[in-house]
C-alpha cells in the first residue's frame, strides 16, 4: 500500500501558492496554463481520496480557464497598451493579499505554541464565594433583581406558544397570586422560582406573578436566594405567609408613604 | 529589593506594604488586572507607580526562585508559570486545556485581528473560502466579537477581536501585533512586479507611488496610512 501524504489546503489560494512554491514560480509572472493542469491534477488526487472538495476550489478553476483564455486573445493595438492590463492582475493581487495572512496566521500559531508554556493563576470564583461565605448556611447569595428577570424570562421563552391572539379581560389579579403563592408554601421551607411559574397556564399569569414575588420580597415576607451566582433561585420566608399579615403589612406601608407625601 | 527609604510615604502605607498589597491583589485575581483597577479598589495605591510594583516583585520571585512571574497581558497584570515548569503544570490541567486553534481559525483570525471591523464578506474576500463555520467556533472561543453592523446592503455583522483574543496569544495590546507586510512594501522591493504588470498593478496595489492616493484599494485601516511615504 502507498501512503499519500497531501498536505491540506485551506482554499484555492492556499493550493495555489503551494504549487508557485512548489514549481518555484514567479508569482507576478504566473504560467496559467501550467499552474491550471496541475491544479486539475490536484484536484484529482483530492478525489481520489475521498477528500471534500469545497465549490471554491471548483470555481478557481472557470476562473483560470477565463484568464487563460483573455490571454489567448490578440494584444491589443499599441496606442492603447497603457490601457491594457494583464487578466492575471487580480489573481495575483488576491494571492499576495492572501499570502501575507497565510504569514500572520503562522506567527499568530507561534504566539500560541509559547503562550500555551505560560499557565495563569486560576480562582474558583464559586468555590472562594461557598467556602468563604456559606460554611454551613446552604443558599448563600441574595438573588439580584437581573437573576430574577432572568428567571422570568426563562420562564416566558418556556411558555407554549400561542400564535393565535383572543382579547379577553384580565382575571388575575396580585392578590390572588400572592394567595396562590402561600399556598404553594405550606409545609415547605423553601420553593423554587421554575416550580412555583411552571404550571401557571397563561403569560399574564406569570406576569402577575412576577409581580406578586416582588410585592412579597418588597414588604420583607420573602427573599430570593441562590446557592452560587447564576444558580436556580428558591424564594425563602422571611415571616409569617398569611394572607392578613400581607394586607396589613400593604396597608401601613402605604399610609407611611402617604404621610411622607 | 525592596527598599522603603528612598519611597515617599503616601497616603500612609510603605512601598514594602503597596508592594505586599498589589500582590494580594494580583494573587486573588483570576483575569489580568490593569493599573487603572488596581488604583480604582485601593486608592491607596495612587502614589506608587505599578509598573515598578511588578518590576520589584518579579525581582524577589526572581532572587527566591519562584516558579512564577507577573505578566503583562491585555493591558494588565497577570501571574503566570514560568514556561520551564510547563511539562509538569501541563499535567495538572490536561483536561481542561483548550485544543490548539486550526489553521483556517488562525488564518481567519489574523484576517480580523488586522482588518477589524470586519465583515465576513471581507474574510472571505482574502481566504477564498466560505468562513461560516470558523467564525462560529472563534465567537463560541470568545476571540472575536460582533461588534455592530456594517452600513452596507443587507447590514452585515461586523467583527473585531476581543480581550480574551489578547489573553490567549499573550499580547500587551493590538499595537503589539506584528507589523503586517505591507502590499505597497512588497511592491516597491520588487520592481520586476512593475515592469510586468505596469501602472495597473501599482494603480491597484500602491496608488500613492503614483501620487494618486484617493484610488487606494479599500483597505480602510489606519495601519495602511501610516506607511504612506511622504511625497
Amino acid at each position: 500500500m502507498y501512503q499519500i501524504k497531501l498536505p491540506v489546503f485551506e482554499g484555492p489560494f492556499d493550493l495555489l501558492l503551494f504549487l508557485i512554491r512548489k514549481n518555484e514560480i514567479d508569482i507576478y509572472d504566473i504560467p496559467i496554463a501550467q499552474i491550471t493542469r496541475e491544479y486539475l491534477e490536484y484536484l484529482e488526487l483530492m478525489q481520489l481520496l475521498d477528500l471534500e472538495i469545497a465549490g471554491e476550489f471548483i470555481e478557481m478553476v472557470a476562473t483560470l480557464i477565463l484568464i487563460k483564455t483573455r490571454m489567448l486573445l490578440p494584444n491589443p493595438p499599441e496606442e492603447s497598451l497603457e490601457e491594457f492590463e494583464d487578466p492575471r492582475l487580480k489573481l495575483t493581487l488576491q494571492l499576495l493579499e492572501y499570502r501575507r495572512f497565510k504569514e500572520s496566521a503562522e506567527h499568530l500559531e507561534d504566539l500560541e505554541s509559547v503562550r500555551r508554556q505560560y499557565f495563569p493563576r486560576r480562582v474558583n470564583m464559586k468555590q472562594v464565594l461557598r467556602e468563604k461565605f456559606a460554611p454551613e448556611e446552604e443558599f448563600i447569595i441574595d438573588a439580584t433583581l437581573f437573576d430574577l428577570l432572568t428567571s422570568f424570562k426563562r420562564a416566558l421563552d418556556n411558555m407554549p406558544k400561542i400564535t393565535m391572539h383572543h382579547v379577553h379581560p384580565v382575571r388575575v389579579t396580585i392578590e390572588e397570586q400572592v394567595n396562590f403563592i402561600f399556598h404553594h408554601f405550606q409545609g415547605k421551607s423553601f420553593l423554587f422560582f421554575h416550580e412555583l411559574i411552571g404550571e401557571l397556564p397563561e403569560k399574564i399569569h406569570l406576569v402577575v406573578t412576577f409581580m406578586a414575588i416582588l410585592d412579597l420580597m418588597r414588604l420583607n415576607l420573602v427573599s430570593a436566594r441562590q446557592q452560587e451566582p447564576f444558580g436556580e433561585i428558591r424564594l425563602v420566608p422571611l415571616s409569617e405567609l398569611s394572607f392578613s399579615h400581607y394586607l396589613s403589612l400593604r396597608e401601613s406601608l402605604e399610609v407611611d408613604a402617604a404621610v411622607k407625601s | 529589593m525592596v527598599n522603603s527609604e528612598d519611597k515617599p510615604n503616601i497616603s500612609g502605607i510603605e512601598s514594602y506594604s503597596a508592594l505586599a498589597i498589589f500582590e494580594a491583589l494580583l494573587f486573588s485575581s483570576d483575569e489580568p488586572l490593569t493599573a487603572t483597577r488596581v488604583r480604582e479598589v485601593v486608592p491607596e495605591l495612587k502614589g506608587f507607580e505599578i509598573r515598578k510594583l511588578v518590576e520589584e516583585l518579579n525581582e524577589i520571585y526572581r532572587q527566591g526562585g519562584r516558579p512564577y512571574r507577573i505578566d503583562t497581558i491585555a493591558e494588565g497584570f497577570q501571574l503566570f508559570t514560568l514556561p520551564e515548569y510547563a511539562p509538569y503544570v501541563e499535567r495538572l490541567h490536561a483536561k481542561r486545556q483548550q485544543a490548539r486553534l486550526s489553521a483556517r481559525a488562525l488564518e481567519t483570525l489574523a484576517i480580523v485581528a488586522y482588518k477589524q471591523p470586519v465583515t465576513r464578506h471581507d474574510i472571505e474576500e482574502i481566504r477564498g473560502v466560505s468562513v461560516d463555520g470558523v467564525l462560529k467556533t472563534l465567537l463560541s472561543r470568545n476571540l472575536i466579537t460582533i461588534a455592530g453592523t456594517a452600513d452596507a446592503p443587507g447590514s452585515p455583522f461586523i467583527y473585531k477581536t476581543t480581550r480574551q483574543f489578547l489573553e490567549y496569544f499573550g499580547l500587551k495590546s493590538l499595537k503589539e501585533l506584528p507589523k503586517l507586510k505591507e502590499l505597497d512594501e512588497i511592491v516597491e522591493a520588487d520592481s520586476e512586479a512593475r515592469e510586468k504588470f505596469g501602472e495597473a498593478f501599482l494603480k491597484e496595489i500602491a496608488p500613492e507611488i503614483l501620487g494618486m492616493k484617493e484610488h487606494g484599494i479599500s483597505e480602510g485601516n489606519e495601519e495602511n496610512q501610516e506607511h504612506h511615504p511622504d511625497e
